[in-house]
């Protein structure tokens, strides 16, 4: 190895490290759907213009919808495997820009037009899907707070006080208990009005703070598990929360260091996070993965992650597939420090969309397994069954 | 399984060794990664035909070479490394400076030269691998060489000893 070897190998340490795999694969795509549609129109332009009597003269045939969504139906839909925002590019015809799109397990799609659509920038209108896939929670566009809905029959439960639309805030978070008896929700920020934890069957609600994340609730919907991932990270757990004096009792933990946090563990007792070693300058850096006891935060085991791409950036942790396994969503979008971004350029409000690989990810060994590739603009347009992570 | 899968797993295998080689030749890592993001493109353009190859890597780094330069020959020069080597003496030893000299030294060559350089003394082609991979003749390649390593001589006059090592062993490879 010569001398000139050494120093070249040395300044190749200073390059990037980015998975470009899956970047590659949506632009050919995009590029090739590009050129098709051109092709296309051109074709439609003149075959249109040697045929206009005719086409005129004939009764228009059916649409081809086979691959279109549906409309919810009243009853008989399947277990969900996920949900996504749909964001519409501008000038899109007939595109229900900022509604819920329903696919279950079986890979049908329906439009969940009776939830209010999101507005961006400034209001989020959240989803929870319950941990079977068998429920949803969502704020009603017609009823101004929260329902709850069955989809197998289709009986919805809707929340007991009305919750007018501007307190949904601009990032909101959405908890559905397993049976469905309980919504929690929280928002930022955290104005005035304070973050509900309502029991859709009884119909009465609790508060909760604001800002925090409700990652566990007990079957009962006496204990609540919930994560504060920024300005500090910290678990809070609260139990009693239906008894009617002051009883409740409240444990907050400041953790040491920032997570990206997992949804509470099947044990009731743990949360598994990821660490987040971003800075200012060096944005989108993840660590560790670990697994904290939620009352004391106590590290309990600290697990070296396998298996994931290089260049991963971004990671949410959600549903809990096992007593092993977490789901961890995960995306190599390009990080720049806050000081590369230019500030005489308005904030993008529709960013473009993005691959999002969904991984097991076993809490033991670290090792992880491809569940599935989702393409959106980002973690928040996108809802799994069970309890949302805090990132 | 998924269709694309094949390429996936030729970018997982080969990508970094790729960027490597695409950041030496740029000295950018944005300017890099758009130089293998362009080539990933052909390559999966051409992915059914380059899977008969027996090694595709191959078409991609010959891709990549030949890209830089047909982009360098466009562009403006504009990728010069915003901290300047020192202009009094210093000492060769410090790989600091070194590296920061060599960077500052290889992005003022000529395109083809900064990848002869790179495929003869980093990637350790021969002379008939680097001339085919810059679709040129060998005599070309030891000529550029030859060039190459002259002017990192005269742009690092301090590192020229070092420099002036290397010439009479690659020549007889």
């Amino acid at each position: 190895m010569t001398w000139l070897r050494d120093v070249l190998v040395d300044l190749a340490d200073d390059s990037p490290r980015v998975d470009l795999a899956e970047r590659t694969i949506m632009l050919r795509e995009r590029r090739r759907r590009t050129t098709i549609s051109l092709v296309a129109a051109a074709m439609v332009v003149i075959t249109a213009l040697g045929a206009t009597l005719t086409v005129r003269l004939l009764p228009p045939g059916p649409q081809d919808v086979a691959t279109r969504p549906d409309e919810l139906p009243a009853r008989g839909v399947g277990p969900l495997s996920h949900a996504r925002k749909i964001f519409c590019p501008a000038g899109a015809e007939n595109c229900r820009d900022g509604s819920w799109l329903l696919v279950t397990r079986a890979g049908r799609k329906y439009y969940l037009r009776q939830a209010l659509p999101s507005l961006r920038p400034g209001r989020d209108s959240p989803l929870a899907i319950s941990r079977d896939g068998r429920k949803i929670a969502y704020y009603s566009a017609e009823e101004n707070t929260f329902q709850v809905r069955d989809l197998a029959s289709g009986q919805t439960t809707t929340a007991p006080q009305e919750i007018p639309s501007k307190r949904l805030g601009s990032v909101s978070r959405l908890m559905l208990s397993d049976d469905g008896r309980f919504v929690a929700f929280s928002k930022v920020p955290d104005l005035k009005d304070p973050a509900l934890l309502i029991d859709m069957r009884e119909g009465r609600t609790r508060e909760l703070p604001n800002r925090w994340v409700p990652v566990g609730l007990s079957a009962d919907g006496g204990f609540i598990t919930l994560a504060e991932y920024s300005p500090k990270a910290r678990l809070r757990t609260m139990s009693n929360l239906w008894t009617p004096s002051k009883s409740d009792h409240t444990t907050t933990v400041t953790l040491p260091q920032h997570y990206h946090f997992s949804p509470l563990a099947p044990d009731g007792a743990t949360v598994a996070a990821i660490e987040n070693h971003s800075t200012a300058k060096r944005p989108c850096r993840i660590g560790d993965l670990v697994l904290l006891d939620t009352r004391t935060g106590k590290k309990r085991t600290t697990t070296v992650m396998r298996g994931l791409p290089p260049g991963v950036t971004g990671v949410s942790l959600r549903t809990w597939l096992n007593a092993d396994e977490v789901t961890v969503l995960t995306t190599t979008v390009r990080c720049r420090p806050a000081s590369d971004t230019p500030t005489d350029k308005p904030t993008q409000t529709n960013p473009p969309n993005r691959t999002i690989h969904a991984y097991a990810l076993n809490v033991r060994t670290g090792k992880t397994r491809k569940l599935a590739t989702h393409i959106t603009q980002d973690f928040s347009s996108i809802a799994l069954p069970g309890p949302p992570g805090a990132q | 399984m998924d269709r694309n899968d094949d390429f996936r797993e030729f970018v997982a295998a080969h990508q970094q060794s790729l960027m490597r080689t695409a950041y030496l030749l740029t000295g950018d890592p944005h300017q890099a990664e758009d130089l293998l993001q362009t080539v990933l493109l052909k390559v999966l353009g051409r992915w059914n035909r380059l899977t008969r190859l027996e090694r595709p890597e191959a078409y991609a780094r010959k891709a990549l070479v030949n890209q830089h330069i047909s982009w360098r020959r466009r562009r403006v020069r504009n990728e010069l490394p915003t901290a300047e080597p020192p202009d009094r003496p210093y000492a060769s030893e410090d790989p600091l400076l070194v590296r920061l000299v060599m960077r500052q030294a290889l992005m003022r060559l000529a395109p083809r030269q900064r990848a002869v350089i790179v495929l003869r003394f980093y990637e350790d082609r021969t002379e008939r691998e680097t001339a085919e991979l810059l679709n040129c003749s060998i005599g070309t390649v030891k000529s550029q060489t030859h060039y190459a390593l002259a002017r990192l001589r005269d742009l690092a006059p301090d590192l020229a000893p070092k420099l002036a090592g290397l010439e009479p062993e690659e020549a007889n490879r």
